[in-house]
């Protein structure tokens, strides 16, 4: 029997030597390292979430037995659990619909790009857990520069010029925000000594230097969340990758640097940051929904709208700041209904995307003007789809719903009325954007197929999208495992 | 109770049973028996309430008096709008799809008059409303699509403006409150209470066509097919009946708010009438009809309101019960029209003559005792005045409409197919009189005595007699004065409505163009950082 805390190393260390065993094994047996890897991940994920959910205590391994300041500690709370989990989900689905895609086939001769696919696929998971699980700052850079430069390549995977200069771009782009956030690094380390989150908490005070080094954390993280205006890099990167690989990049990548912000602001730095700072976060994502969802409804193709509409989901999880910054009974509504969005826009828009990927193989392209008549050809995909854009929209039941229904409640209690208007606003525009898919699939004949796609991957898609409906089930109210080991000491309230 | 949950279950478990293909295109056969347990739920559970396994949420099902009569009703129109649509769709490439929209609107169409619970309620209406998408878009008509887009979209606004009442709802009320009672108990006494009641009129306002957002309704049941207009029409608009009946506050006088819906009411009453006279399409004329009924019900719950008066639900649900079985049945009268061949007078016209014009208040109808039920409501004042005159003008609309049946083309003699489709019509036809006669004295109390006596009546049939004549008159000298044509406006204005959203749409892409070159996003990102470390050091 493995001690509990023992968990969270594995966590990290059981996709990471996944990487190093697909490297040393090569091609064919990569595949099989990763479906091993996915099976133990996410018995390493339920372990957690099950002990967490029983004590209702957070988790801590101290490595080496060496104790911050000096060592590292790891740390899961119920946020951690949860973003644990919801990986597992996504990576198991990412990886059996992949497999039909990055196959070595059997005595034709080895390719790269199945071999590339399957360690960076491991490579993101490693950061993925690292960063769900990370106690300090500076492991928390590292596990961000392993997640980057793990979904650098997954963008570039085709080897086309545009995909090339898609992950170019996003590279660059998330240097810039790493160099950013580096320097915040720096200067909360020359301030205080330390970067343990735990231990920042207590000595942090809100003077020059604490207030610059959130700053430009926060910029160089937003930017590689990609917020509204920082998107530059994320409707070429996500449209260009393989289905798997968007699924991936879409549903989990940009949350990391996400979750990133909120361990800086509500772990690390309590009470720094402030009302105005976290109204402008959420200010910057009503733009996001806004604009997002508006050139979503613009695209011709199917892959760059869906790219757009992670643009504009991506500005609900900002709303978090404001609405779950001060103390009090709206705030952990909105703390249960951020974290809501999270997992269900990271199911919703995987099964989305795999549902596009499909698509695209089927009919050889992915023009929305040529989808007449798919709801016929293909009706699970397309079922798949609406159920995606379901929770998307926000319609009950789903896990979009329950996310939506809670963060306008926060924002109703609260007396922030104007997130409840863009939340309803962005709610309109993604119906539109999902019924501009839906209503040609679902009125002609049948068109023809230039590829027959397997009952076994159209399941996998279903079933994504049924987990988005099943998550309407969670009860409107503060969800108890993601209230373990939340800070009482909240960001925004000095 | 095992009828509530079968109410919703039992349609549920046979949409679920239609993911096989070979069952699927059978279900058509089968729809009239989805919606049984609705009716032996109306008749036998009344009072029963089931709470749902508390799994994770919390769902509570229960049926009162005024649930149970719209239930009744409702389920009553399934049936037979199921048994239609088998004869109507047999042979039909689109039944397999058709029948999987049908299941599912009806489940939540039965389902919201059971729905106690804020969550369920929310769930099973949007049910109703969005499910019905997919019987639009089955309509035969060119332009189904758009029709379809259009009444989605202003379903989906509804649904929208619902949701923020809702939630406003439920944060003003007690802690932990979430059946619709406790909170709707809460409502008056909220600081937010004039939101909340903008926010759900207008909600359900959408569902009812209350004008302007009446627009969805003409082109919808037009384009539908012909039994999905009727159930559509008839029984799945009623959401919005039990809506206003379970979220307007009960015993508590607000005249303001009573005096806002009683205008809101008759404008639509009125407007429904001279909109749905020009109309040439009998169905069209059906749906203008529906708006003005719709109409008078809102006045009705006005008065109510201004009241404070309790009795109002239980009259506004006995006149949505006639309202459900004439309207529904009239759609399916249209449809059997053009083949019921030489029969049509005796087998279409005649019942369908009794029904429109009960929906004024012809003597002896259900509609006669229906204007009896809300007759004390609307009082003897100027609202009473208006009730009237809007019969009369009803009876105008209908006459306008038998017309325009008549001069339906004749297909060729009655096909097998439409001699299936005679029973069900005929069977509601019969069902519009004998329930509301049944039900009056047994569920509203009402004297049968009174009902019939003279002066009563007399007070029922001259509006009907003043309306006829004029339809009379207006048919035989002034055809060219009506200026006879479809109301395809909406459809036009749609499409420009789809210019300035695209001219907007150009402006944002190439906005989102500019921030994303590189000079423009290094410098978004600085500015952010700036902008942060002011908010930051100087709090506001």
């Amino acid at each position: 029997m493995i001690a509990a805390p023992a968990l969270l190393v594995l966590a990290i260390m059981a996709p990471a030597t996944g990487v190093v065993l697909a490297f040393a094994f090569g091609g064919r047996a990569a595949e099989w390292i990763a479906i091993a890897t996915t099976v133990a991940g996410a018995a390493i994920a339920a372990g957690i979430a099950a002990t967490l959910w029983s004590t209702g205590l957070p988790l801590r391994y101290v490595i080496g037995d060496w104790a911050p300041p000096l060592g590292i500690a790891l740390r899961a709370d119920g946020l951690s659990a949860i973003m644990l989990l919801t990986s597992a989900v996504v990576m198991g689905a990412v990886v059996l619909f992949a497999r039909e895609t990055f196959a070595q086939r059997p005595g034709a001769p080895e390719t790269r790009t199945p071999l590339i696919f399957w360690t960076m696929l491991m490579g993101v998971w490693a950061g993925l857990n690292a960063v769900w699980l990370a106690g300090d700052l500076f492991t928390l850079y590292v596990a961000l520069e392993l997640l980057t430069f793990s979904a650098v390549p997954l963008v570039s995977l085709e080897g086309k010029p545009e995909t090339l200069v898609a992950a170019l771009r996003y590279m660059l782009f998330a240097l810039v925000g790493s160099v950013l956030y580096l320097l915040g690094c720096a200067l909360l380390y020359g301030g205080y000594g330390t970067l343990d989150l735990e231990l920042l908490a207590h000595a942090v005070r809100a003077e020059p230097v604490t207030v610059l080094a959130a700053a430009l954390m926060t910029a160089g993280l937003a930017a590689k969340t990609a917020l509204f205006p920082l998107h530059l890099w994320l409707p070429p990167a996500h449209a260009g990758a393989p289905a798997a690989a968007s699924a991936l990049l879409s549903a989990l990548v940009v949350k990391g640097s996400f979750i990133l912000i909120v361990r800086l602001w509500f772990d690390a730095l309590p009470g720094v940051a402030g009302a105005g700072a976290a109204t402008l976060l959420a200010a910057m994502g009503a733009a996001a929904i806004i604009c997002g969802s508006i050139v979503a409804l613009r695209q011709a193709r199917l892959k760059l709208m869906i790219a757009y509409s992670t643009v504009a989901q991506i500005g609900y999880l900002f709303f978090l700041f404001p609405l779950a910054g001060a103390a009090g009974h709206w705030s952990r509504i909105a703390w249960t209904g951020g974290m809501m969005q999270l997992v269900a826009h990271a199911v919703a828009k995987a099964a989305m995307f795999l549902a596009a990927g499909l698509i695209g193989e089927a009919l050889g392209h992915d023009r929305i003007a040529g989808f007449a008549g798919l709801g016929r050809a293909l009706p699970v995909v397309m079922l798949a789809f609406g159920l995606a854009g379901m929770s998307l929209m926000g319609l009950p039941p789903s896990g979009g719903f329950v996310a939506k229904a809670m963060l306008l409640t926060a924002s109703v209690g609260e007396g922030q009325w104007w997130w409840a208007v863009v939340i309803l606003i962005g709610g309109l525009l993604a119906a539109g954007y999902t019924f501009r898919v839906l209503a040609p699939a679902l009125a002609g004949g049948p068109v023809p197929l230039v590829a027959p796609i397997p009952r076994s991957r159209q399941a996998i898609v279903l079933g994504l999208a049924v987990c988005a409906l099943l998550l309407g089930l969670v009860p409107l109210r503060p969800s108890q495992l993601l209230e373990v080991g939340r800070p009482v000491a909240m960001a925004v309230s000095r | 109770m095992i009828w509530l949950g079968a109410t919703v279950g039992v349609p549920l478990a046979m949409l679920l049973a239609c993911v096989l293909p070979g069952v699927r295109y059978r279900m058509t056969n089968w729809l009239a028996l989805a919606a049984v347990p609705g009716l032996g739920a109306a008749l036998f559970a009344s009072g029963a309430s089931l709470d749902l396994p508390p799994l994770l949420l919390r769902l509570r099902l229960s049926l009162d008096g005024p649930g149970a009569l719209l239930l009744g009703a409702a389920a009553l129109l399934w049936i037979a709008g199921g048994v239609y649509a088998a004869a109507w769709l047999r042979g039909d490439a689109r039944r397999g799809r058709i029948a999987v929209w049908w299941l599912l609107t009806l489940a939540g169409s039965l389902g919201v008059f059971i729905a106690a619970d804020l969550v369920s309620f929310y769930l099973l209406f949007s049910m109703v409303s969005l499910a019905a998408y997919g019987l639009v878009i089955e309509g035969a008509t060119p332009d189904a699509l758009r029709v379809g887009l259009i009444y989605v979209a202003l379903a989906i606004f509804g649904e929208a403006l619902l949701l923020m009442g809702f939630v406003m709802l439920a944060v003003s009320a007690p802690d932990g409150a979430s059946l619709i009672r406790d909170v709707v108990a809460a409502l008056p006494a909220s600081p937010r209470s004039n939101a909340i009641l903008t926010l759900i009129i207008l909600g359900f306002g959408v569902k009812l066509g209350m004008v302007p957002f009446h627009v969805w309704m003409p082109i919808t049941y037009r384009t539908a097919p012909v039994p999905a207009a009727a159930v559509l029409s008839g029984a799945a608009v009623k959401a919005g009946v039990i809506g206003l009946i379970r979220f307007l506050p009960s015993g508590v006088a607000l005249p303001g708010w009573g005096q806002v819906l009683v205008v809101l009411g008759f404008i639509s009453a009125f407007y429904g009438v001279l909109a749905g006279v020009r109309q040439s399409d009998p169905r069209t004329v059906l749906a203008f009809s529906s708006v003005s009924q719709m109409g008078v019900v809102i006045a009705v719950f006005g008065m109510g309101l201004i009241a404070g008066d309790t009795g109002v639900a239980l009259a506004a649900a006995f006149y949505g019960v006639h309202h459900t079985l004439v309207k529904g049945g009239l759609f399916l009268g249209v449809g059997l029209a053009p083949l019921a061949g030489a029969w049509r007078n005796r087998l279409v016209l005649v019942p369908a003559a009794i029904m429109a014009l009960g929906m004024a208040g012809l003597p002896l109808t259900g509609g006669f005792l229906a204007k009896l039920a809300i007759k004390p409501v609307l009082g003897d004042g100027l609202a009473g005045l208006l009730g009237t005159v809007s019969s009369a003008a009803t009876a105008l609309l209908m006459t306008h409409f038998l017309f325009r049946v008549a001069a339906l083309p004749k297909a060729a003699p009655a096909p097998p197919p439409g001699r299936d489709l005679r029973w069900p019509w005929l069977a509601v036809a019969v069902a519009s009189v004998l329930v509301p006669w049944g039900l009056y004295p047994a569920v509203l109390g009402g004297s049968v005595t009174y009902a019939l006596s003279a002066s009563s009546l007399w007070r029922s049939l001259w509006p009907v007699l003043v309306g006829g004549g004029l339809g009379f008159a207006m048919q035989r000298w002034g055809g060219s004065v009506i200026l006879v044509r479809d109301s395809n406006v909406i459809v036009p204005v749609s499409a420009r409505v789809d210019r300035i959203m695209i001219g907007l749409g150009i402006a944002v892409e190439r906005f989102d163009i500019v921030l994303r070159e590189w000079p423009v996003a290094m410098l978004s990102l600085i500015a952010m950082a700036v902008a942060l470390a002011v908010l930051m050091l100087a709090p506001i």
